[in-house]
């Protein structure tokens, strides 16, 4: 799809990393996207069409609820804000993400020689 | 092409949801805004960057789609994509949507003009206040010899007086009879009735227009006269200005004080004029106060009164009143019976019978529905499986099929409407004997309780294609190709099963209605026991009091039979009391030097006054003695003649000859004497057995009302000159009845007809539908096994082999069908006993008719698909 050498993400990691990008104060989706492309120094890029989706979907399991807010640009945006089921919910995931990751780097740290 | 097809469809679907959902258009607005103005900070120009931007979100309407659905759980929506998937997949087979919706109409349609019917007369409410409390009382014998009978004046008075289970109870003459109107326009013939004091305030029933009646009306000065609605229509057109005319109504002025409201029908029928009854005359009068049993009675239960607490009263006042009168009263009961049963009297085993068809018929509909989706679903497989591999779910699967089933049950119940306003029209078109009361309408109550069939209809039979889909294994359907996917074994014995329910109704209806059939046969081809044909009946209406007087009415009887015979054509002329008919006058008997047990009543014999041709105008045969002649006068001895069957039950060792008799309610009058006795005569031509029958003569029981002229021609043609004979006589003179005799006696069969052309027709459709069952199930097992068939082909099985193999499988299920139809036979012979006439119940011809016709049906319907199975080219099968 993506022709350019960015990192896909990984299936089911959207989810975390929008908590993850909430996780400090209610955001705009522009801004989410924003957000995890600064942090991961801009390999990792949110597809837009992926990113609302993602945010109903979030949305309608109660991690994150949303509202109509004034910007700083006097311009109406809907903010997303993380839940407290939200942070429960990222903390485990967290836990995972760490968990398999480890295990990952386990296995492709072992040598082969 | 698809996805074009789709893109657009999307599309439209973004434009019409746009209004509801601006939040969204908002939202993705304000996206592209911020990266247009980043992508400006970049280093782009204006419209570069919206570009990019728009390019950055993928396809804008893709994206919004994908959002919808993760968006909100859709109920309507989905509703929405369920039925247009469903118009889409029923226009994709439009043999198949045809099939089942013809199919479902007719079944619904059958259903919801029956059940019109039976709702109009079982169900609806009558024309009465609180009608559940309302109550018949009738008079019987204990042995049963006569049921349902009138009750004496004097009985009622009695009744009246000593009973407390009814707040009243009111008299009725118990039937309609003709009276003359001399309006403007010349005499007319009405139909009155005759009903007591409180009649109208028992029913409850108010006139729109001026008043009922009062207890001061009977018996008043002043005559007054009600008008029911439609003759109010019929006479003035409807004006509330008539109110207070008077009309004079067989010669004598009555004031009009009220009109009925409409629709309103007595227990004893319809009628356009109805007087006030006064009992003073007949109680005063010692023979017929207690011996003429004519008055119908109806009461109103008390509060808190039950029918069996006023069925116990009743009993001893019975019990009362033949200690008091043994004479007049012993061995009488009187029985209260719901207003409404005795007002359907007789119908209700027809129409229950109609009814029980008519669901027969839906069930068979939903047999062969079920197995019609069922083999679609099979069919569809490839499709539900490409859906499931696709993400949608199973519950949303069997929701869309069931929504596929809703939608044609839907279509099928329309177009099943159209046919059941169609079927009742037809049915209007005949002579029913259905209660006065009753309407034939698809009222809304019977369209919705249709819808209702409709609904369960469609999910009933959109379950069983359903679960199976539910079940379906999309990774073993997608590897099976395209081809060769037989049926499973469960699916194919629960197709079986269908038809074999199929077959086992369509027998069981088609004995039915063959075994009805074979009745309505022998009941119009059975002998009367007199000739109806070439024979014209008069019956006259009376017109004023003038011919109360005996000497008057023997003069206009000897000048009209005198000119009649000598019209050209004319072979013989007759006068009568009362023509055949099922419900006749009744006498008791009394035989000389015979006393009836003691408890019980006399029996009651039909009896009518006859004139001196009669035997030979209607050609009953004299078998012994002699028919009445100018010998017979006032003067003399009554003379008797009787029928076969009434001297072989009373005198069963002969001499009836000369026996001495009486007849009649007058207990002190002189003997009567037995001359002859001549043929039975079946005055039912719905029963087979003759009843007894009793003949006096017209010189001495002067009291005719009817003229029979047998002519050589159409007795039709002579109407116009006895018409005229007729008016040269007495101008005021009125014919209330004339028709040929053979059209009186088929009228009385009519009411036997609707039942046997109803149940036929059922019959019909109902072979129709198993054929198509029978049809579908050999079809989709000859496609399901096409190639199984081709490799055995290949592998050297002959085209004769494989038939035998084909039959085998679905001979066995109409075997089981056929077995399954034997004990339905049986139930539906039980249910027939009663309306059987002169057929056994298990007739030999109406059941081998109707297994005849559905194996040749059946036989057809496999026909086609079997040669299909026998010419299957194997190249074509095995090429995969």
């Amino acid at each position: 799809m993506n022709p350019k050498n960015k990192g896909d993400l990984l299936q089911g990691t959207l989810d975390m990393l929008v908590l993850k990008a909430l996780e400090l104060e209610p955001m705009h989706g522009w801004g989410i996207t924003e957000r995890i492309e600064q942090w991961s120094e801009k390999v990792l890029q949110v597809n837009q069409g992926s990113l609302y989706p993602a945010l109903y979907r979030l949305q309608r399991q109660g991690w994150i609820n949303s509202s109509w807010k004034t910007t700083e640009n006097n311009r109406r945006a809907r903010y997303y804000a993380l839940t407290a089921a939200g942070r429960r919910q990222l903390a485990a995931e967290r836990e995972s993400w760490e968990r398999l990751s480890a295990a990952v780097n386990l296995v492709m740290g072992m040598s082969t020689a | 092409m698809g996805i074009l097809r789709d893109e657009a469809r999307k599309l439209s679907g973004t434009l019409r949801q746009r209004t509801a959902e601006p939040e969204l258009d908002e939202e993705i607005q304000f996206h592209l805004d911020m990266q247009t103005a980043k992508n400006v900070r970049l280093g782009m120009s204006e419209e570069e960057a919206r570009r990019a931007a728009l390019v950055s979100f993928g396809g804008l309407d893709r994206f919004k789609e994908e959002a919808r659905d993760e968006y909100r759980s859709r109920p309507l929506e989905d509703l929405v994509q369920d039925l247009r998937y469903g118009v889409r997949s029923a226009l994709g087979a439009p043999l198949f949507t045809l099939l089942a919706v013809l199919t479902l109409a007719l079944g619904i349609g059958a259903n919801a003009a029956v059940f019109g019917v039976v709702k109009s007369v079982l169900l609806d409410a009558l024309p009465y206040a609180r009608a559940d409390r309302l109550v018949r009382i009738s008079m019987g014998t204990q042995d049963g010899t006569m049921q349902r009978s009138g009750v004496s004046a004097g009985a009622f008075v009695d009744i009246a007086e000593r009973q407390r289970s009814f707040t009243r109870v009111t008299p009725f003459f118990n039937g309609v009879d003709n009276l003359v109107y001399s309006g403007e326009g010349g005499p007319q013939v009405l139909t009155f009735t005759q009903v007591g004091p409180g009649f109208f305030q028992t029913l409850g029933v108010k006139a729109p227009l001026g008043r009922t009646l009062t207890d001061a009306d009977a018996g008043a000065e002043d005559l007054v006269v009600l008008l029911s609605h439609g003759a109010w229509q019929r006479l003035f057109a409807g004006d509330p200005r008539a109110l207070g005319r008077t009309l004079r109504l067989n010669g004598r002025p009555r004031k009009l004080v009220g009109v009925l409201p409409r629709g309103f029908v007595g227990p004893m029928g319809d009628a356009d004029v109805w007087l006030p009854l006064d009992l003073r005359p007949t109680l005063s009068d010692p023979v017929h106060a207690r011996r003429r049993h004519w008055l119908g009675l109806v009461g109103r239960l008390a509060p808190g009164a039950t029918l069996e607490r006023a069925r116990r009263e009743l009993d001893v006042i019975a019990a009362d009143l033949a200690r008091e009168h043994p004479d007049a009263d012993a061995g009488h009961v009187f029985t209260p019976e719901p207003l409404r049963d005795s007002m359907v009297g007789e119908t209700r085993t027809p129409l229950l019978l109609l009814l029980a068809s008519a669901g027969l018929v839906l069930l068979i509909t939903c047999a062969n529905l079920a197995a019609a989706l069922l083999s679609r679903t099979l069919s569809r497989r490839q499709e539900f499986a490409v859906r499931v591999a696709l993400g949608a779910g199973r519950g949303r699967l069997v929701r869309q099929l069931l929504t596929e089933s809703c939608l044609l049950a839907a279509a099928g119940g329309a177009a099943g409407l159209l046919l059941a306003e169609l079927g009742l029209a037809t049915v209007r078109g005949f002579a029913l004997p259905l209660p006065a009361y009753a309407s034939l309408s698809l009222d809304p109550v019977a369209v919705a309780v249709m819808s209702l069939i409709a609904v369960v209809t469609g999910l009933a039979f959109g379950l069983v294609p359903a679960l199976a889909a539910g079940r379906a294994n999309p990774q073993g359907a997608l590897r099976e190709g395209t081809r060769g996917a037989s049926e499973s074994r469960r699916t194919r014995r629960l197709r079986g099963v269908l038809v074999a329910a199929q077959i086992a109704l369509c027998v069981s209806l088609l004995a039915g209605a063959g075994l009805l059939a074979r009745s309505l046969w022998a009941m119009s081809t059975a002998p009367l026991g007199f000739n109806p044909d070439g024979v014209l009946a008069v019956t006259l209406q009376f017109p004023s009091h003038e011919y109360d007087k005996k000497a008057v009415l023997l003069r206009f009887y000897e000048r009209f039979t005198e000119r009649l015979r000598a019209l050209p054509g004319v072979t013989g002329v007759a006068g009568v009391s009362e023509l055949p008919s099922p419900v006749m006058n009744r006498n008791g008997l009394a035989i000389q030097g015979v006393t009836w047990p003691e408890k019980d009543s006399p029996p009651f014999i039909t009896y009518v006054s006859v004139s001196d041709d009669y035997f030979r105008a209607m050609g009953i045969p004299l078998l012994q003695g002699r028919t009445f002649g100018p010998a017979d006068r006032p003067d003399t001895t009554t003379a008797i003649v009787v029928s076969q069957s009434m001297a072989k039950r009373y005198w069963p060792d002969g001499g009836a000859i000369g026996a001495r008799i009486r007849m009649g309610p007058d207990v002190d009058a002189p003997w009567f004497e037995v001359v002859g006795i001549v043929g039975d005569v079946r005055n039912d031509p719905a029963r087979p057995e003759p009843e007894p029958e009793a003949y006096g003569s017209s010189r001495q029981d002067i009291w005719m009302g009817t003229f029979l002229i047998r002519t050589q021609g159409d007795p039709r043609s002579l109407l116009r000159s006895v018409r005229r004979e007729l008016a040269a006589i007495d101008p005021e003179m009125a014919m209330s009845r004339s028709m040929p005799l053979r059209d009186y006696v088929a009228e009385k069969l009519a009411g036997r007809r609707l039942p046997v052309l109803l149940m036929t027709g059922f019959g019909a459709l109902a072979l129709l539908l198993a054929s198509v069952g029978v049809y579908a199930m050999f079809a989709s097992m000859v496609a399901a096994r096409e190639r199984e068939f081709g490799l055995r082909v290949v592998l050297g099985s002959t085209r004769q082999a494989i038939a035998a193999l084909v039959l085998w499988a679905g001979a066995a299920w109409m075997a089981a069908g056929l077995a399954g139809g034997a004990i339905g036979i049986v139930v539906v012979t039980r249910l027939l006993r009663n309306l059987l006439f002169g057929v056994p119940p298990f007739d030999p011809v109406a059941l081998g008719v109707s297994v005849a016709a559905l194996l040749a049906c059946a036989t057809v319907a496999l026909l086609v698909p079997l040669r299909r199975a026998t010419r299957i080219d194997p190249i074509n099968v095995i090429r995969v």
